[in-house]
């Protein structure tokens, strides 16, 4: 009912395409990453979702609608995408009240997401005069309005504070968390990989990857485990007779590539090798994801 | 299609949109202000001196502010529409009314009903207050075309208004509609003038005072010429319609 479903969906500018046949489903009850380098379609699709850019061909819609369709869209999907997207000379609750009045929303959830939104303080105050923080939590409050099942956020942690990253993160977490249809997308790795269950990686409009973040690094990282041992020579030949090399790392201990914890374990107690520490060692999401997008960045630097 | 009409939510908004932007309220205000200001401060300085010293025509003397009331009327109807084009204010207002003809015709029926209401109340208190100032010169509601005048120039100052809204809603950008529209209505029938062998009197400016004259003289009465004002503006708003519904926001 409020999952997001993109099929086929195409978009030209001139002769860029700028999405390319996107075919993908976002689910309700998680919070979706969707990744993927500059200008590799992720604003656009977002776009397109909302009608504000026309679809060159396929289609995107909400429960098999069309956002344009909805005749109370605040109550159906939420969207951040561009803070900067008001007019500065209207006061912040101004803004919010004619949002809400178009959608028959009650006045009073002007001053809740306000407050929600931290900045119930500056509700008086011209938008211009917001720093980009303060315009961030104004759109993500516009987005709350009409207690949307459905939330659509661009880069939502743009110009937040510490506070204001951590604020959001466990504020879209708690959305997905009653239920409702998170997609998130982010350029920042470490961000995505603390706050999304699923991801959905684009590059140069098309689909590289859409997979729970779980399978995205598994299916990306090579095994290789850490350890710390007493008897390092006893256990490079031990592993040596198996074909995996010990190598040396930071801080006295070790790295065996290629082998997990599971294996290394058992072999080293068969030996009678003592073994102080043993942990598999994961692709960060950073290393899975460069790992995918290399090649598909239109903009990579040259080195 | 009546799936796109306006409703009664969505003028709320249109509303709330309008009142809380200065420039824009401000302009509103000023129509009535300019016009009827400078009506009173004209009778008061000039109209007692000699018969005509408003004009020749002494009904379109009785509403010599509009000149400067229907810059007011273009400034309010042009900021209202280019309010949207401020920094993609568009993109926020599509997500709350995403279908583009209800949130144009919402935003033009708007500001219409409240460029008519400010109208109708300038078009009155200018005649009145103006006339008041005038003395022996002074005509009455009772006079022949006052009514006529009176209501003409309500319409007069709300189809300037949306005439200018159109333009903007094409050309997103209140300072070249109104660097467009200004010298169009102050220079351009002075310099054609009678040479254009009278194509001048369907400029919308023009065509749309003959509804305060007494008499007019043209192949254009008081309605007609209204009518060719409405003309101008229908097309405006057209335009504006197509450049709304067609553009990526």
């Amino acid at each position: 009912m409020n999952s997001i479903e993109i099929r086929e969906l195409t978009k030209e500018y001139g002769r860029t395409r700028a999405v390319d046949r996107l075919t993908f489903d976002v689910l309700p009850g998680r919070v979706t990453g969707f990744l993927g380098p500059n200008g590799a379609g992720k604003s656009t699709t977002m776009r397109l979702l909302l009608g504000l850019d026309r679809v060159t061909s396929g289609t995107a819609t909400i429960g098999g609608v069309r956002f344009t369709e909805f005749s109370d869209p605040l109550r159906r999907v939420g969207a951040l995408l561009d803070a900067q997207a008001a007019h500065g000379g209207r006061t912040a609750r101004d803004h919010l009240r004619f949002l809400a009045a178009a959608n028959r929303i009650p006045v009073r959830r002007v001053e809740e997401v306000l407050e929600q939104a931290g900045i119930a303080a500056a509700a008086k105050r011209r938008i211009k005069t917001f720093s980009l923080g303060m315009r961030q939590r104004l759109g993500i409050a516009a987005a709350l309005l009409g207690d949307p099942e459905v939330l659509l956020l661009d880069e939502p942690t743009n110009g937040l504070d510490p506070e204001g990253i951590i604020w959001i993160r466990e504020l879209m977490r708690g959305l997905a968390a009653e239920g409702r249809t998170v997609l998130v997308s982010s350029h920042l790795m470490s961000e995505t990989a603390a706050l999304a269950d699923h991801l959905v990686v684009l590059g140069q409009g098309r689909l590289l990857a859409d997979s729970s973040m779980e399978e995205f690094i598994e299916a990306r990282s090579t095994p290789k485990v850490r350890l710390r041992t007493s008897d390092p020579v006893r256990l490079r030949a031990a592993l040596a007779r198996d074909g995996f090399e010990l190598a040396a790392a930071d801080g006295g201990r070790w790295t065996v590539e290629g082998i997990r914890a599971e294996q290394l374990g058992p072999l080293a107690a068969r030996e009678g090798i003592p073994v102080l520490e043993l942990s598999d060692e994961r692709a960060s999401l950073e290393q899975a994801y460069l790992d995918l997008t290399a090649g598909h960045a239109q903009f990579a630097a040259t080195h | 299609m009546s799936a796109a009409l306006p409703t009664v939510p969505v003028l709320h908004s249109e509303w709330l949109k309008i009142r809380s932007l200065r420039g824009t309220f401000g302009a509103l205000i000023a129509v009535f202000v300019a016009t009827a200001g400078i009506q009173a401060l004209a009778c008061a300085a000039v109209g007692q001196a000699e018969a005509g010293a408003l004009g020749e025509d002494p009904l379109l003397g009785a509403f010599y502010g509009i000149n400067f009331g229907q810059i007011a009327a273009f400034t309010f109807g042009a900021s209202a529409l280019a309010a949207e084009f401020h920094h993609g204010a568009l993109r926020t207002t599509l997500t709350s009314v995403p279908n583009r003809t209800r949130f144009y015709l919402s935003k033009i029926a708007m500001v219409g009903a409240l460029a008519f209401l400010v109208g109708q109340v300038t078009g009155l208190l200018t005649f009145v207050l103006g006339q008041a100032f005038m003395g022996r010169y002074a005509l009455s509601l009772g006079d022949p075309g006052a009514l006529r005048a009176v209501f003409g120039s309500g319409v007069y100052l709300t189809l300037m208004a949306l005439f200018a809204a159109g333009l903007t809603a094409v050309l997103r950008s209140a300072a070249i509609v109104l660097s467009v529209l200004i010298p169009f209505v102050v220079m351009v029938p002075f310099i054609i003038g009678q040479a254009a062998g009278g194509a001048a009197e369907f400029l919308p400016d023009q065509a749309g005072q003959l509804v305060l004259r007494l008499e007019s003289t043209g192949r254009l009465g008081p309605w007609s010429g209204l009518g060719v004002l409405a003309l101008w503006a229908v097309a405006a708003l057209a335009a504006g319609w197509l450049a709304v519904r067609r553009r990526d926001a």
